[in-house]
């Protein structure tokens, strides 16, 4: 299958760089919808969606193959080389900020800018870290996404809306806006929040800017904190907003971080 | 529709109309609560307090909803409701589990709509949070059993998969069998007949001095025939697979075939004197692969001839019947009959043998069965030790 269509890619704006924007886990490339637009007058603006979520190709995802948050780094980079892209500024969310940093240490060239918004390189706490969270709690996330896939979730959107007698439950459910494949989410829940990516961290030779929600209870200020010691160079910049999505709760102020942030590649050629 | 045009409310018990709505909202039957949109809580109802064991000035402008909720609820609302409520202002019928202010927890479904100000921007969340404990319950049950149907059906998969590869395996070893047994048989042939050829020219150029040597010589003749018959026999078992896998069934009609074999059987009883009695009238053709039906029937008939009882001339009657649909093909004999309590379970297995007097390589009632079995059959015996043997051939149609 196509590259682009397995990653249901969108493209607009116009700009002689692109700013490639990776979502996180939850949902899709529309949770870019307030924050992207923004952009398109300076850059080409790239969507995607990880294999696995929103309009993917739900048939690409192999839990062996997704065990590890580097195989979506290499989709990223393959989408990138499908559009013969370099010099990018990567915009990566929750767990693709993870996602975008292993692919701007496998492919340098291709990334000149990475953001990452509310990353953390590790959720579980560890001796002489703390990540914020227990095992436990993983499991308890997992139970909680089994609770809504039982039926009355819009998460069953898919099997719901595969059925032509009942039309009419597809425009019922509310929740389906981020369905994905109920197998394919745990998976990808527990290969996300059991990652632990600190050993990549000082590899990274591009500059990046941290993205920080004020109150974020999945990326909490102190590995904050410990992404900038870690990355050489970095900016930090905590967006007095509260919650794990600040493109969505304080999308101006994200905008006005990015725009700084890469504003010194105007003058850089490409 | 104005106030003007109303009709006018149908006679109720007043009391219901002085309902003030304040306490509706506070005695509702489920929880209610406002939030900002970060998820501060700012009104709560009077259930949704009861429920949590919280006095309201803990709660109010202190805490967050989703802190309210176990860890890994509160994830999967920062991950999936949050972005989900600023996406499009309403989430329905969200499943959590609160965590009540001595420790209990609470499984509830949560709805929430997001109300924005003038210029779009989110102002408040309304929250609906509904009981769930028994439903839940249930609900656990349901996963529980579902997971247990999926290992279930998993370990049903395996079992059938190691079926299919153990039935891959014996299929393959079967035919190496029979292969094995082929070769060996078509091997052993050409040696022995060059023996029984060159012991044939020994006899009539040696001259032997031992008294005992002429007993020998003739115990040594019935050996290379015994040995002759044995490779004869299982060509014929092996061969006859064979040749099943390439003829076609036919319709055979039974009488001139059954008359061909008895002619073929001749020098095995007294001429004008046929022992033979046909009866084809009930069925009188059979479909099968001829060489099949040739080898099980001169099997059967010349095994009636050879087990004759002494002093008495053999009746041997060969017929066909209808039974349920079946097709019933017998041979029956007046011969010295078997005593199948005891040899019934090994009558039919290779190289058996149970008149060790009459010359047999102990093959046929094993080839026998073994065709009516790829026919789709069954046999069947009854006999009478003294009296007689029947053989019955139960066929498809």
């Amino acid at each position: 299958m196509d590259i682009l269509k397995r990653h249901n890619v969108t493209i607009s704006g116009s700009g002689d760089r692109a700013m490639v924007f990776v979502h996180g886990f939850g949902c899709d490339q529309r949770m870019w919808r307030l924050v992207a637009p923004a952009f398109e007058g300076d850059y080409t603006v790239v969507l995607l969606d990880l294999v696995g979520a929103g309009k993917s190709d739900l048939t690409a995802y192999d839990p062996v193959r997704y065990n590890s948050l580097q195989a979506h780094a290499d989709d990223v980079l393959a989408v990138l080389q499908a559009l013969n892209l370099r010099g990018v500024v990567l915009v990566g969310h929750s767990v693709s900020a993870m996602i975008g940093l292993l692919a701007a240490n496998r492919q340098p060239e291709r990334v000149a800018r990475l953001v990452l918004v509310a990353p953390s390189p590790r959720y579980l706490n560890a001796p002489g870290y703390t990540g914020g969270f227990e095992p436990a709690d993983i499991d308890e996330l997992l139970e909680a996404m089994d609770n809504n896939y039982l039926g009355w979730s819009g998460t069953m959107a898919p099997v719901i809306m595969g059925n032509p007698e009942r039309p009419e439950l597809a425009e019922e459910l509310t929740n389906s806006f981020c369905a994905t494949d109920p197998t394919i989410a745990r998976h990808f829940a527990r290969v996300t929040f059991l990652s632990d990516n600190r050993a990549d961290l000082p590899k990274l030779r591009t500059p990046a800017l941290l993205l920080q929600c004020a109150q974020d209870v999945l990326a909490p200020l102190d590995v904050g904190r410990y992404l900038h010691e870690q990355l050489a160079g970095s900016e930090l910049v905590v967006v007095d907003t509260s919650g794990h999505c600040p493109h969505l709760s304080a999308p101006q102020a994200v905008i006005g971080a990015i725009n700084h942030f890469v504003a010194p590649l105007r003058t850089t050629p490409l | 529709m104005s106030e003007a045009h109303e009709e006018p409310l149908p006679e109720l018990d007043l009391r219901l109309t002085q309902d003030n709505l304040e306490l509706l909202y506070d005695r509702a039957p489920c929880g209610y609560c406002s939030c900002l949109p970060d998820g501060t809580l700012v009104k709560l109802n009077q259930t949704l307090l009861d429920w949590l064991g919280y006095p309201r000035q803990e709660l109010v402008a202190y805490r967050c909803l989703q802190e309210l909720f176990t860890m890994g609820g509160r994830l999967h609302y920062e991950t999936y409701a949050a972005p989900l409520l600023l996406l499009q202002d309403q989430v329905r019928e969200l499943s959590y589990t609160m965590r009540c202010q001595n420790g209990a927890t609470l499984p509830v479904l949560m709805s929430a709509a997001l109300v924005r100000d003038a210029d779009g921007q989110p102002l408040v969340m309304h929250v609906t949070l509904y009981d769930i404990t028994e439903r839940r319950k249930y609900e656990q049950e349901l996963l529980r059993t579902k997971a247990l149907a999926e290992e279930q059906r998993e370990q049903l998969a395996r079992a059938n998969e190691q079926l299919l590869s153990k039935n891959e395996q014996l299929t393959r070893i079967n035919s190496d069998l029979d292969n094995f047994v082929y070769t060996a048989s078509h091997d052993l042939k050409q040696p022995i007949d060059n023996m029984a050829g060159l012991f044939g020219e020994l006899k009539q150029a040696a001259t032997f001095h031992d008294p005992d040597a002429v007993h020998m010589v003739t115990m040594f003749d019935e050996a290379l025939r015994q040995i002759l018959s044995t490779i004869r026999g299982l060509t014929e078992v092996v061969q006859q697979q064979r040749q099943r896998q390439q003829q076609p069934e036919e319709e055979v009609a039974l009488l001139p075939f059954v008359e061909e074999i008895i002619r073929v059987l001749q020098p095995m009883y007294k001429p004008h004197a046929t022992p033979f009695v046909l009866d084809f009238s009930a069925v009188p053709t059979l479909r099968m692969a001829r060489s099949s039906l040739y080898s099980m029937l001169s099997n059967l008939l010349s095994n009636a001839l050879k087990y004759a009882q002494p002093g008495r001339p053999p009746r041997i009657r060969v017929s066909t019947a209808l039974q349920e649909g079946q097709v019933v093909l017998s041979v029956q004999d007046n011969g010295r009959g078997l005593d199948l309590s005891r040899h019934g379970g090994e009558l039919f297995q290779l190289f058996r043998r149970f008149h060790p007097d009459v010359v047999g390589s102990g093959m046929g009632l094993y080839l026998v069965n073994r065709l009516v079995h790829q026919a789709g059959g069954r046999m069947e015996v009854s006999s009478v030790v003294g009296e007689g043997t029947t053989f019955r051939i139960y066929l498809p149609q």
